[in-house]
């Protein structure tokens, strides 16, 4: 599918790896890529903590906003934001940069955290676990599917009046690389996002009109 | 396996189960399908690369440092865990029978594979009931949402019904057909309640389902709901 390096993190200019104090933190994205992937191979290896504080920095924060919006109250997305870090500092020996970016890794670890946070509070803990629902990568490589194969005149002619369905990042990419044809390197280095990131909203997008034009699949 | 998924989850299905919203019981059927089907492992982990990149993007507000950083201290005073340790639990994905997972089914003389996602459902099954050429075994679920395994024999026929609420069937093994297409392992088909229906097994092997229902079946043949065992059975 995808190499490793084009996968890796990379949402933006480049910035020091110095830590910032916690309290400002308008926190605009900005980090150098690999840098995360980076971070978790040496917590991995080293135990390292200043290399993990990083992590802890920037992620912590976003974590809390994402739990927020799930849970709807500080507290459980606090719980979680816990849970999930204390993973990240135990486990990163699990991560492998192969299969996706550092912040991927991450947030399916909170989608397991939350999930089974929900499940014990209602005393299920039990029946359906994360483990069950998620595989963690453990998938077989996949050959690139067809939908890399569409020709570029095709989808700007019949698939052009349905964009607008689409939610707007994935229509956004589409517009940079089938309207405007720009090649996916030049849409992640425009729009500060990982060429892996582009590929991934492409198939879904195709997907999703395939869906609009064909009816749904099921 | 040469057999092709043909019926698949739509995308925002496939969305409420990596974001991990949609409701356990349901997001276990996608899992299940999951195991079938390649391209919708590569759709969801395409789905996984664009929430991680979200999460990534995200603003967070301006909060207070002291929190933070005793969190911090706190996760950093914890113990590492052992490499060991950490291949063990990673590897129990694909082990049999450890920690409460059956890899095989037996149904009547009949043996299934049972896929990744469902071996530890499984091993917690309820005893089969059986009625006809059917059988079934309901799995721990909630309230709400009911899971069972459903085994069609050859040449049998699921009376027709329709649906209060969803109802949602995964072929495990074999094939079945009904008034809307044919059905092999993997494939996935979403009964909404103005479907009426009438699944039959008409091949040679019998045929294993992962079904959950939203709400109780009703029968369309004047049966009322006392005197109608079989909406019991099925529900």
């Amino acid at each position: 599918m995808l190499d490793p390096q084009q996968r890796s993190g990379h949402y933006g200019a480049e910035i020091s790896l110095q830590s910032r104090p916690m309290t400002t933190q308008e926190m605009t994205p900005a980090i150098a890529a690999g840098q995360w992937e980076e971070a978790l191979a040496i917590v991995a290896l080293h135990r390292d903590k200043s290399a993990y504080a990083e992590l802890f920095r920037y992620f912590a924060p976003r974590l809390r906003a994402f739990g927020i919006k799930m849970f709807g109250n500080e507290q459980q997305a606090m719980e979680m934001v816990q849970d999930t870090m204390l993973n990240v500092w135990q486990k990163a020996a699990l991560f492998d940069a192969s299969r996706g970016c550092a912040s991927t890794w991450i947030f399916t670890i909170a989608r397991n955290v939350r999930f089974d946070m929900l499940r014990k509070k209602q005393s299920r803990k039990d029946d359906i676990s994360a483990d069950d629902l998620w595989a963690d990568g453990d998938y077989p490589e996949q050959e690139d599917n067809q939908s890399q194969q569409w020709d570029v005149h095709l989808v700007a002619e019949k698939v052009a009046p349905h964009f607008h369905a689409l939610p707007p990042a994935q229509r956004l990419v589409m517009e940079k690389v089938y309207l405007d044809e720009l090649s996916h390197q030049e849409v992640s280095e425009q729009l500060g996002i990982p060429l892996g990131t582009v590929k991934s909203r492409i198939r879904l997008a195709l997907d999703r009109l395939r869906e609009a034009i064909d009816g749904p699949r099921s | 396996m040469a057999h092709v998924v043909k019926y698949h989850p739509s995308i925002s299905l496939l969305e409420q189960y990596s974001e991990g919203t949609l409701a356990p019981e349901l997001c276990l059927i996608v899992a299940a399908h999951l195991d079938f089907c390649p391209h919708c492992q590569t759709l969801h982990r395409d789905i996984e690369a664009d929430l991680g990149c979200e999460l990534a993007m995200q603003k967070a507000p301006v909060v207070d440092g002291s929190q933070w950083e005793q969190m911090l201290d706190q996760i950093l005073s914890a113990e590492p865990v052992a490499r060991e340790e950490l291949s063990k639990q990673h590897s129990l994905h694909s082990a049999d029978n450890k920690s409460g997972r059956v890899s095989e089914l037996l149904v009547g003389a009949h043996r299934f594979t049972v896929p990744r996602s469902l071996q530890r459902i499984v091993a917690k099954r309820n005893k089969w009931l059986t009625l006809g050429g059917i059988a079934t075994a309901k799995l721990p679920g909630s309230e709400e949402n009911h899971l069972s395994l459903l085994c069609i024999e050859t040449d049998t026929e699921v009376p027709l019904h329709t649906h209060k609420g969803l109802e949602v069937t995964l072929v495990l093994a074999g094939e079945m057909v009904d008034e809307m297409g044919h059905y092999a392992a993997g494939d996935l088909i979403i009964n909404t309640p103005d479907h009426t229906h009438t699944p039959k097994n008409i091949s040679a092997e019998p045929c294993l389902c992962l079904s959950v229902l939203t709400a109780p079946l009703e029968f369309k043949q004047g049966l009322t709901r006392l005197l109608n065992p079989l909406q019991r059975f099925f529900y």
